[in-house]
């Protein structure tokens, strides 16, 4: 077993290499580049050639691109993440400043998600073919195919605009002194971006409720008279939900990086926001670490699953 | 005698008129019918009451109006049938399709695209449109390594771009044969720039305006569509107190330290307003107003009206300017301070002016304000280490230039100093990028009291500004870029108390809110198409 989890952790080694470099890659062949950003399209069209070389030059654009790419590589070994191209700012410091703020909602959202699917999941199998069932599957499927941006901005229109309830977005404001303060901020982005998740949750547990329903220890449980709900909760249910938390322990690292677009609409200063904003700007070294970060987040969680699923049920065999 | 003298004259004339409306070269754009024609085919007044939602004005030459616009120049109002008729007499090839290139990502530009190369299919010209990505300057502006006979060093035919400049000589100087990539050589256009970069006098000025303004339009050098128009937009919780309105793009004499807004429930008054930093605060060099930190945390030498003609001293006791405009006199303020409490020396302002030779990305008309100093030239290339048209004796600061710019006070209008002590060490090609722009140090009536960067922004009044304490408690500034996309929503929420937009369908929203009131402004920034007239390879 050491031997297969001590293989498994080198395998990641050139797939984020290889993920690393076709990042890399993509950047370089977008056109533009970060004075594109910097500076605004008529101010360009005013500089004289050798004002932007010159600018270029001491921002290390005018390497060659696979030599740069080997800087780049050469930093993160050496724990140097590099600097924002936009602003001089460790890439650490931007990083680790916009981290709590998606890790929060990331969070909120998945454990919203979770708690609402898990049970409409269930309560959808065990009324499997009832109206209440076909109902949930119906908002299932409205909540999986309607864009984000626009559950998003309804939500604001009703809750902020219209009802007043909910701060129109942001994160922090002035005069927050404790944490709790801006939590009235965190409702409407979780909710949204819990809603969203929801359904896939509730599908999955449904189909991996059903399936557990349908074994042999629980109709030998109920033929021991024990009672229906204890079957359902703690015998079908505790069984149904292996699946779904490998399914949850793949999304919080994908959410990560997955929350751009929330942000977007709630101006909520996360790592999507940051991420959105170096792509923009061709912002190379930044948008590379986000997306390391973010790759090597899933490469981890997924090796974690792995060695988690194997450590809890035995008839998986390592070799 | 008379018919001797009058009949070659009158031969002359018609065969210079006739060389005038021939085509330069093979490129059927040198022929001014041909571009005239264009201008004919577009309806732009439609386009002014459809697309721009009347939120503009159409244009009838570069320059804005104003007084230095010539009364009763050309118009190429929207006659199809004559832009026909120019193209039958230019012998236009009807199979020839136009490369149409722009800079813009927004939406508007492609619907104002789309209508355009409608308009000119209708009169027989086939047109393609594109947007540009990459080095956007360099595929704009290459001029050909042949001034004269080109051929030409960039791709398209047709670009649609904007030109804002902060000096209305700047619309016309960038047509020097050279610098650009669209025209060949025009010796009576280089004359006429000359004059007009060389003259401090305002009625020399305004003569060789209108010079220029005839020529261009009836040769239609460019085309100009249509003059864009600033919003500026305030809640009614702002008073200006009776502060003068204008151009919000730059710095002017608004007078900020006198507004106020209506007190919150703790009786604190906080205006809130949006371009604060989102990863940095962009430097007031290169743009010097149009973010609010610029305008309010750094302070001018001198100040001026809305229409950004210089008016009176600000940091500067006095100013001087000699009568042949070589020579410009500052004495500081006595105890100026930055926001730290040091004082701010004319020994600073020299070594600003140093510094902001040396950084790339500062605004040209700056650049070309102190290049013009005598010893500039040798500061540059190495060969002395200061600049010898520069003098400083103790608060007094003495400029002497080795040629006259017509824009010098405008620049010390919009051009701040900074604080020597922390830019010390800075790499003049990363300026932007020192950490000084985290967090910095200003001269102007509020300083940075918090930055949660992408966050908020809070400034507080600066305590020892030199025109008195500021009366808003508070300026909370929320990240933005200047077209920022939650100025709507931000609005509604009633999270913003002043700024301002260009972007029209933003303006149509603010106006429909009872609680924000919308002023239009006239400023230098007009949207035109360049013909590039350089024969192609």
């Amino acid at each position: 077993m050491f031997i297969y989890f001590t293989r498994r952790l080198l395998y990641l080694i050139p797939m984020l290499l290889g993920i690393s470099f076709l990042i890399y890659l993509g950047l370089e062949l977008t056109p533009g580049d970060i004075l594109s950003y910097l500076l605004p399209p008529e101010a360009i069209a005013d500089m004289k050639p050798e004002e932007l070389a010159a600018m270029r030059e001491a921002l290390g654009l005018n390497d060659p691109f696979i030599i740069r790419y080997i800087y780049w590589l050469g930093g993160i070994l050496q724990g140097d993440f590099g600097y924002s191209l936009a602003s001089g700012v460790p890439i650490s410091q931007l990083v680790l400043e916009r981290v709590p703020a998606t890790l929060e909602l990331s969070v909120a959202a998945l454990l919203f998600s979770t708690f609402l699917g898990v049970i409409l999941g269930s309560i959808s199998a065990l009324r499997r073919g009832s109206l209440l069932d076909n109902s949930l599957t119906i908002f299932g499927m409205i909540g999986v195919s309607i864009p984000e941006f626009i559950f998003g901005l309804s939500a604001l229109v009703i809750f902020a605009l219209q009802l007043e309830w909910l701060p129109v977005g942001k994160r922090l404001m002035p005069g927050y002194d404790s944490y709790w303060d801006h939590m009235p901020h965190l409702v409407m982005p979780a909710m949204v971006l819990g809603l969203i998740m929801t359904a896939g949750v509730m599908r999955y547990t449904r189909s991996s409720m059903l399936d557990s329903l349908n074994k042999e220890f629980i109709r030998t449980a109920r033929s021991k008279g024990i009672p229906e709900w204890r079957i359902n909760f703690i015998h079908g249910l505790r069984v149904a939900l292996i699946p779904v938390v490998v399914l949850i322990g793949f999304r919080l690292p994908m959410l990560i990086g997955g929350t751009v677009i929330i942000e977007q609409v709630f101006q909520w200063p996360g790592i999507g926001n940051l991420f959105v904003n170096a792509v923009r700007g061709q912002n190379y070294p930044l948008v590379m670490m986000i997306s390391f970060l973010s790759v090597t987040a899933v490469l981890f969680a997924s090796f974690l699953i792995d060695l988690l699923t194997a450590l809890l049920d035995p008839r998986i065999k390592l070799e | 005698m008379k018919i001797r003298f009058l009949l070659p004259l009158a031969v002359a004339l018609c065969f210079s008129a006739q060389l005038l409306a021939m085509p330069k070269n093979s490129n059927q754009l040198s022929d001014p019918r041909v571009r005239q024609a264009i201008a004919y085919a577009i309806d732009m007044d439609t386009i002014q009451e459809t697309l721009l939602e009347g939120k503009a004005i159409v244009a009838d030459s570069h320059i804005p109006n104003g007084p230095f616009k010539k009364p009763g120049l050309p118009k190429y109002s929207y006659d199809p049938d004559k832009a026909r008729q120019l193209l039958k007499e230019a012998n236009w090839d009807s199979s020839q399709e136009l490369d149409m290139v722009y800079y813009y990502s927004d939406q508007l530009t492609v619907d104002l695209m789309t209508a355009i190369q409608a308009y000119l299919s209708d009169v027989g010209v086939k047109m393609n449109f594109r947007k540009l990505e990459g080095d956007v300057g360099a595929q704009l502006w290459t001029a050909p390594k042949d001034p004269q006979n080109g051929p030409s060093a960039v791709k398209w035919d047709l670009a649609y771009g904007a030109h804002g400049p902060l000096a209305l000589q700047e619309y016309f100087s960038r047509y020097k044969t050279g610098e650009m990539s669209i025209s060949p050589a025009d010796a009576k256009l280089d004359g006429m720039i000359d004059v007009l970069t060389s003259t401090a006098d305002i009625d020399a000025q305004k003569k060789i305006f209108f010079e220029m303004e005839d020529y261009i339009q009836n040769e239609l050098f460019t085309l100009p569509l249509y003059y864009q128009q600033a919003f500026i937009y305030e809640s009614n919780k702002l008073n200006r107190n009776g502060q003068i309105y204008g151009n919000p793009q730059y710095n002017y004499d608004w007078d900020i330290a006198k507004w106020t807004v209506e007190p919150d429930a703790s009786g604190k008054m906080v205006m809130n307003t949006n371009t604060g930093p989102t990863e940095f605060f962009d430097h007031p060099w290169f743009n010097p107003g149009l973010f609010i930190t610029n305008k309010v945390l750094h302070d001018r030498l001198i100040t001026c009206d809305g229409g950004l003609a210089p008016t009176r001293p600000k940091m500067a006791k006095y100013y001087n300017l000699s009568k042949d405009a070589k020579t410009l006199i500052f004495e500081l303020r006595d105890g100026l301070q930055w926001h730290d409490g040091s004082v701010i020396t004319a020994e600073e302002i020299e070594w600003n002016i140093e510094l902001a030779l040396k950084v790339p990305n500062i605004m040209p008309i700056f650049k070309t304000t102190f290049s013009y100093l005598e010893g500039a030239k040798a500061f540059m290339d190495g060969s002395a280490s200061n600049i010898s048209g520069i003098a400083v004796s103790g608060n007094k600061i003495t400029l002497s230039f080795a040629q006259v710019d017509p824009n010098v006070l405008l620049t010390f209008s919009q051009w701040a100093p900074l604080p020597r002590k922390y830019l010390e060490d800075v790499d003049p090609a990363k300026f932007q990028q020192h950490p000084f722009w985290q967090n910095p140090i200003g001269s102007g009536p509020y300083k940075v009291k918090e930055v949660k960067m992408n966050d908020y922004l809070v400034m507080v009044p600066f305590e020892n500004y030199h025109e008195g304490v500021a009366r808003i408690d508070e300026i909370v500034a929320y990240p933005s870029n200047d077209n920022d996309a939650n100025l709507v929503k931000n609005a509604l929420a009633r999270k913003l108390d002043y700024g301002f937009t260009k972007n029209v369908a933003d303006v149509k929203s603010l106006e429909e809110m009872d609680h924000m009131r919308v002023y239009p402004a006239d400023i230098p920034y007009t949207r035109m198409i360049w013909f590039n007239k350089y024969a192609k390879n």
